[in-house]
């Protein structure tokens, strides 16, 4: 089977190829290999070897920097952006410039050596995402950021590094991101046309069909979405429409951290603990002086949601590079192996 | 404190390291050992292991789909999207979708198995370049196709499968997304100031003269400003020109010439990295654009790099295209 086939969204094409023959249990993942790792700085007890902590939710009368947490967030040893300073934005002939003002924090997601997010109990999840939301809502309030980025790379693959950790980063950025834009653009075109919310619309269809969804608990599915760009790429929704994570609601966070921790643990079982990248897609932040008619509908329009990018294949520097994308395993295929696993 | 800077034509930032970031020799490679060619289906002799060929560079009173070629063009035997059929385009509720009509084509650049890229001499290399443009000058005649990506994948981290020297040729029914950013941010930049930005481009490197790796009469090849990788460079032609297809045989000639030393350089100086690189060219019959300009993307894998901007969508780079010039400048090949 070969079909072309396009992402409603941001209009992007990529190929369903499965002439390469690959089947789900091909992309079961070899043990991972890498012993290297010898020293751990984010468990519990070694606190002075990480700089000195922003947040931690605590165990009452602990002290900062001493162990008795449950989640901890530090700023990053090599932080790709700093707090201090001026964006001094200026031009070169053609090329513009700022300085690499900004946020990198790690959130230690558990004080335990343990290096999946579903090996955790779904309260020490949901304690992960109250975390998120604290710092996204702390974040927020320094004009200089326009838009957090929360991400998880899992796996050396993913961009992990070898500390088999469980943590997740947090980005707060001066510039809008490409890969965002496009997405609110793209959401806001559909609105402008059909006065619905894109994914909205998708939601309602992942369910008639009922061929791409993996988990459908309470308020929220993991889905794969037709237009998968890679074998096993998983979307979690919530049902209820909202453009901002930091909305969710007490009883949502737990439900949130279910079906997080069901479909990740399925993913786990099916293809062995894979490498992947988990990113959170969130409206940017809107202040007050922003420019007439920017952002005006994008309450309405954009849809906050997770994407889950397992690392199977190897294609992915031509993919980088040209943008096109050839999945050799079609998304319902995968759907379907995914829901059968244990999780 | 990192830089941040924007890429004039899509407007993606990307940013600089400038604290701990790289040295030149800082980098770990995938190394490349090559086994052997005794499976090897692209070899000499083995012609009939592969799908029958569509085309070869051939000495005289030599047979088809026989040894005697110096490069040889045969259709993927596991092709991503197939010949036959029509498009079909349709909906289902949201999603639109349409067959997979293109064609997918190996082009094999060498019956050396043992000879990379790299080690090509300058004359290889314009076979291999003739090789592209002939099949982009048959493939653009069938109405279905809409552009032709023509790439070649260099090692195992790069997507390479087989070791044999061999680029590759997708014609597809659409414009894949990346080329369409590129073509909508040329297109916007020509709207505002009346030039192509590829042509300011040139221009300005010449002027700066900070990034530049190679020069000839009719090419310049260079590290971007913007580099999203290591060690990340460029080929353009210097006179303004859209469609690759179209190229005259003088500049296949010079271009082989800077694409040869180029390679060699990131070869030698870079301890031979895998790469991917990338023919950016303006869709088929849009020939006539003025603001488009079609260049070579040549992008190393080094270790270290790879991972963030799949995740986040930021690029980082870890050693400024400056740097990352200066040294292949200074590479003698």
């Amino acid at each position: 089977m070969r079909e072309l086939r396009k992402d409603p969204i941001i209009g992007r094409w990529i190929i369903i190829s499965t002439e390469r023959a690959k089947r789900p249990e091909d992309f079961k993942q070899p043990p991972d290999a890498t012993t290297h790792e010898k020293h751990c700085p984010f468990c519990s007890g070694k606190e002075a070897e990480t700089p000195p902590e922003v947040f931690a939710m605590r165990k009452p009368s602990s002290k900062p920097n001493g162990p008795d947490w449950d989640v901890r967030v530090v700023p990053s040893i090599a932080p790709l952006f700093k707090a201090e300073g001026d964006l001094n934005r200026h031009g070169n002939g053609m090329y513009d410039k700022m300085n690499g003002v900004g946020a990198h924090e790690i959130i230690i997601e558990t004080p335990q050596h343990i290096g999946g997010i579903y090996e955790l109990s779904v309260e020490q999840i949901a304690n992960v995402i109250r975390t998120w939301i604290y710092r996204i809502t702390e974040l927020e309030k320094d004009e200089r950021f326009k838009y957090i980025l929360l991400f998880k790379n899992h796996g050396l693959i993913a961009g992990a590094g070898i500390v088999r950790h469980a943590r997740s980063q947090i980005i707060a950025t001066p510039v809008n991101l490409k890969r965002v834009k496009e997405e609110l653009v793209g959401a806001k075109l559909y609105y402008e046309y059909k006065e619905r919310c894109v994914f909205c619309d998708m939601i309602k269809q992942e369910l008639d069909e009922n061929k791409r969804v993996v988990v459908d608990i309470d308020g929220f599915i993991s889905v794969m979405p037709f237009a998968s760009r890679f074998p096993f790429e998983t979307w979690i929704m919530s049902k209820r429409h909202s453009c901002d994570f930091e909305s969710l609601t007490e009883s949502e966070i737990v439900d949130l951290a279910k079906v997080l921790k069901t479909t990740l643990t399925k993913l786990s079982n099916a293809v062995h603990d894979p490498p992947y990248n988990l990113v959170l897609h969130n409206a940017p932040f809107r202040r007050k002086k922003r420019k007439p008619g920017y952002w005006r509908t994008i309450e309405e329009d954009f849809h906050w949601h997770i994407e889950i990018m397992p690392r199977l294949t190897r294609v992915a520097g031509f993919e980088w590079g040209s943008g096109f994308y050839i999945n050799p395993m079609p998304p319902e295929d995968a759907a379907k192996f995914l829901k059968e696993a244990e999780g | 404190m990192h830089e941040l800077r924007r890429d004039p034509i899509t407007g993606r930032w990307v940013v600089v390291l400038r604290e701990n970031g790289m040295g030149p020799g800082d980098f770990e490679v995938e190394k490349h050992e090559i086994k052997g060619g005794a499976n090897c289906p692209f070899c000499p002799g083995r012609e009939g292991m592969t799908p029958p060929e569509i085309d070869a560079h051939r000495e005289g009173g030599t047979e088809r789909d026989k040894p005697g070629w110096s490069t040889r063009i045969i259709p993927n035997k596991f092709p991503a999207l197939g010949i036959e059929g029509e498009l079909n385009k349709h909906g289902i509720g949201l999603y639109d979708m349409m067959n997979g009509v293109g064609a997918h084509e190996v082009i094999i650049e060498t019956p050396d198995h043992t000879k990379q890229f790299a080690d090509f001499s300058d004359h290889e290399i314009e076979k291999v370049v003739w090789a592209y443009k002939n099949r982009s000058v048959d493939l653009r005649g069938d109405k279905r196709f809409r552009y032709l990506l023509i790439f070649k994948n260099y090692g195992r981290s790069a997507g390479a499968s087989l070791e044999h020297s061999h680029s590759q040729l997708i014609a597809l029914p659409i414009v894949p997304k990346r080329v369409k950013e590129e073509l909508i941010g040329s297109l916007k930049y020509f709207d505002y100031r009346g030039r192509c930005v590829f042509c300011d481009m040139i221009t300005q490197e010449k002027q700066e003269s900070l990034r530049i790796v190679a020069e000839n009469d009719l090419f310049i090849s260079f590290c971007p400003a913007v580099s999203r990788f290591a060690f990340e460079s460029w080929i353009l032609p210097k006179e303004h020109s859209a469609d690759f297809s179209y190229i005259q045989a003088d500049s296949v000639v010079a271009l082989s010439n800077i694409l040869g030393d180029t390679m060699r350089k990131i070869k030698k100086g870079l301890k031979d990295p895998s790469y991917n690189l990338i023919i950016h060219t303006a869709p088929i019959e849009e020939r006539q654009r003025d603001d488009y300009h079609w260049h070579i993307e040549i992008m190393p894998k080094l270790a270290n790099v790879a991972g963030f901007e799949w995740g986040s969508g930021f690029y980082i780079n870890p050693i400024s295209p400056e740097d990352a010039a200066k040294y292949l400048r200074g590479i003698k090949v």
